[in-house]
């Protein structure tokens, strides 16, 4: 299936477009196409055009230590196949410039913004070159993801303003929240132009966490890349260590034994179970609901404190390991587990009852914040926000992984697009995971946990994509000596925060907090 | 006529002192029994007075861009609710009701609220601006409200002092009973949680700066004077309690100087306070807030319902 499409894309390229590209079919029926710099968006522009396909990544890695160029990496998804298609584009050293995609596509902007700061690749016709990442007195030709940047020397701080996009006129207001906050929140800020409570424009800054998590790993053995990537983002460390793990088992090539991929569902949904219940709760409180949020946070909590029964961390940290994982489900935490869940999906039942029969706390969630589907396609929103604006996509089902291609599950899906769309997304997929779980849980093959990993050949690649609770989440990698020559991460907070300053349009002020909870994306994650 | 002022006065301060004595433990209740809607423990009822002699022990920081508004509005704030707590009977009908009637209560606590819109666009933040325009147009509404509701009882009994309605009703007892006193009641209770930024106008657990009404006034306040205009904000609360259960329903409160109707007194405005409290606590863990722009619906209502109680009062 996949080879038959992939194959018919590259013959179905109109001439003008296929002049100069190499394409190739891997061993895992992904396709690869390598392309001049200057027909990319062409070709990017056409496959979505004529297929749907979505933008995943874009992303550069630097090659001139092995005697070549820079590389453009595009990566593209397409609807029924469960296989990226890989566009490469060299870009010249001396011209440092590429054609950007964003005219064409718009989930592209902040990738390309993103090369722009860490790689110093200047995308023409990017219709908006300001800084992304990167702190805003962080000195101009210093480029952290170049290969001849050394990131133990300090980097000598040069102050600057980021600007602003202004908004004129007769009573419009700016007011600056952030990067601090009033409660426990990370920091990001949020610039909005306001005329009284209606919101006409908002600005997302992002970058205050930017730790340089894809430099780091490019220094740590592919061991060690566990636990970092384990702390990317706080509350979905598995799912990301799980997408790191499987990225580098398909470097080696490494066969993960059966048990330990069962386990690695389950623990996947435990996970999202605990942040779905924070989620939801999160909502509630958000309405000043205080009792219906506190239903979600005990639900929240003792999920977590059966986290620490069944892995010892109640957020689930050093479960994984390459090659399998690191602990094991034996029978009397499988009573745990089901135990547990039987009684949370009898809570839960109450929570939602409650809310769905509030008319003052649905007053507040019903037509709030509404993202369309066609902003939410044009941004290639993903996760739980996507599929409540109507986005039927999930990665567990559309590119299994783990145990999910042996599970029956629903993926659900919501047209409104706001709060409450996105609401019933996480709390039908509160179920939706329970029955995982048990499905899991049955099924438990017995076996091995783990299995070495094996050798992983210099300058091979592998991309692994899972589905944290708030949606796609990328992990992609080149391999060096032992450690990864480049670590590409793409968090689903990446594309999703775009998306906000689209769905507040004309909401007022202080329903923001309610339609950001909503969407309740990474600040870590998207910052790396 | 020396002795009934000198009587007048003693009573006056001694039920001012009570109030602002009392109105930190009535809040600490109130979020005593939201905990327990909420299934948590919650902070001991005597958190606020713990909150209280924490922050008057710290200095204030000012803003640079802070003029004397900010600086004066604390006292102003403390001063104005004070003198109100001197006018509105508590146990006792007994109070300086001689010296300005419900008008009077009525204008004091607008000067509150003026001065404390002023200083929340006084420091120069941005929240603190939100507050005060999302104020005056609550208070635009409410405070119509709150005076025809009163107005109502001043028709029924036939004097605007607020201790004079509480004497002849408590005096006259059932007698003076009409549909139109339960109007504005309904009218009167929703202008209490409107004016004291409960749920579902405000939140006032909310650390979420962008929907903060009252809170957002606050802000840039700190130590001492964030102390005076927080307990003043509280007994404002205990305050519109005490005009609720005492000139709606007054029965129980010491019309005399016996003892005995001291006691029943004491005892009874405790009750009827702890009952709002109770009524405050449920309404806020079983409803959401409401969007700003419905507020006036709501507010509109109760407006609506005080006119309904003057005219019914006329009518029927």
């Amino acid at each position: 299936m996949n080879r038959m499409i992939l194959s018919e894309l590259v013959e179905d390229l109109p001439p003008v477009l296929r002049t100069g590209i190499r394409w190739e079919l891997q061993d895992d029926g992904s396709l690869t196409i390598d392309v001049g710099e200057e027909a990319l968006p062409g070709i990017v522009d056409h496959i979505q055009k004529k297929y749907h396909s979505w933008l995943i990544s874009e992303h550069a890695l630097d090659l001139r230590p092995k005697g070549g160029e820079f590389q453009l990496i595009v990566l593209l998804g397409l609807p029924k196949v469960t296989v990226p298609v890989i566009i490469r584009a060299n870009v010249d050293i001396y011209a440092s410039s590429f054609h950007s995609l964003t005219p064409s596509v718009p989930a592209a902007n902040w990738f390309e913004r993103e090369i722009s700061d860490t790689f110093g690749l200047t995308p023409n016709g990017h219709p908006d070159q300001r800084p992304l990442v990167l702190y805003d007195d962080w000195p101009y030709g210093t480029y952290p993801l170049r290969k001849d940047f050394d990131p133990s020397r300090p980097v000598p701080r040069v102050p600057s303003e980021y600007p602003f996009r202004k908004v004129e006129g007769e009573g419009v207001f700016e007011i600056p929240v952030g990067p601090v906050h009033a409660g426990v929140i990370e920091p990001g800020h949020f610039r909005f132009s306001v005329a009284g409570e209606p919101i006409i424009n908002l600005e997302i800054r992002m970058g205050y966490t930017h730790r340089g998590v894809e430099k780091l790993s490019e220094s740590l053995p592919y061991h060690r890349g566990v636990p970092l990537a384990e702390r990317i983002s706080g509350d979905n460390g598995f799912t990301h260590a799980l997408a790191y793990c499987q990225a580098v088992e398909s470097l080696a090539g490494c066969a993960v034994p059966d048990r330990a991929l069962f386990i690695r569902t389950i623990l996947s949904e435990m996970e999202r179970l605990y942040c779905h219940m924070g989620d939801v709760g999160g909502i509630a409180l958000d309405t000043a609901f205080g009792t219906g949020a506190q239903m979600a946070y005990i639900l929240r909590e003792r999920l977590m404190q059966l986290n620490d029964q069944v892995t010892g961390s109640r957020f689930l940290r050093s479960a994984s390991c390459l090659g399998g994982v690191r602990c094991d489900i034996p029978v009397d935490s499988k009573k745990d587990i089901q135990r547990t869940l039987l009684q949370v999906k009898l809570d839960f039942d109450d929570f939602v009852t409650t809310i769905k029969n509030m008319p003052s706390f649905l007053d507040r969630v019903e037509t709030t914040g509404v993202l369309t589907l066609e902003n939410a396609r044009s941004l290639n929103v993903v996760g739980p926000v996507g599929r409540g604006s109507g986005i039927d996509r999930d990665v567990r089902r559309d590119h299994p992984y783990a145990a999910y291609d042996q599970i029956s599950f629903q993926v659900p899906v919501y047209r409104e697009g706001d709060v409450w769309a996105r609401t019933r997304v996480k709390i039908d997929e509160v179920y939706e995971s329970i029955g995982i779980i048990e499905q899991a849980l049955d099924k438990l093959p017995s076996g091995e946990l783990c299995v070495p990993l094996g050798e992983a050949p210099e300058g091979r690649t592998g991309l692994s994509l899972t589905e944290t609770h708030r949606g796609e989440c990328m992990h992609w990698l080149m391999a060096g000596k032992g450690q990864p020559y480049r670590h590409k991460v793409r968090d689903a907070s990446f594309l999703n925060w775009p998306a906000i300053e689209l769905a507040v349009l004309g909401n007022i002020v202080p329903d923001f907090p309610l339609v950001n909870k909503s969407f309740n994306l990474s600040y870590a994650g998207n910052d790396l | 006529m020396v002795q009934d002022v000198l009587l007048n006065s003693l009573f006056a301060a001694l039920q001012a002192v009570t109030m602002f004595a009392l109105s930190p433990l009535i809040i600490g209740i109130i979020r005593k029994v939201k905990a327990w809607f909420q299934s948590r423990k919650g902070s001991s009822i005597w958190q606020p007075y713990y909150d209280l002699a924490k922050l008057l022990r710290k200095d204030s920081t000012m803003s640079k861009d802070a003029s004397w508004i900010s600086r004066a509005t604390p006292y102003i704030a403390i001063a104005s609710v004070g003198v109100v707590a001197l006018m509105v009977p508590f146990f006792t009908t007994y109070s300086l009701g001689f010296v300005g009637d419900l008008i009077v209560v009525v204008y004091l606590l607008a000067l509150f609220r003026f001065f404390m819109v002023l200083a929340g666009m006084d420091a120069g933040s941005t929240f603190g601006g939100m507050g005060s325009s999302r104020e005056m147009m609550v208070s635009s509404i409410v405070e119509p409200t709150m005076l025809l509701a009163i107005f109502t009882m001043a028709l029924i009994t036939g004097t605007t002092t607020l201790s004079s309605i509480s004497y002849s009703l408590a005096v006259t007892g059932p007698d003076l009973v009409r549909p139109a006193l339960f109007l504005a009641l309904a009218a009167f209770f929703i202008s209490l949680l409107a004016e004291n930024a409960r749920v579902p106008v405000d939140n006032p657990a909310t650390h979420l700066e962008l929907t903060m009404i009252h809170e957002g006034m606050l802000l840039e306040y700190s130590g001492k004077q964030l102390a005076l205009m927080e307990w003043a904000s509280w007994t404002k609360f205990l305050l519109f309690s005490a005009i609720l259960a005492n000139v709606f329903f007054p029965w129980g409160i010491a019309t005399d100087l016996s003892a005995l109707g001291m006691a029943v007194g004491v005892i009874a405005i405790i009750a009827k306070v702890l009952v709002i409290a109770l009524a405050v606590a449920l309404i806020e863990s079983g409803t959401s807030k409401m969007r700003l722009f419905r507020l006036p619906n709501l507010l509109t209502e109760s407006f609506t319902l005080a006119l309904l109680a003057v005219m019914s009062f006329y009518i029927l």
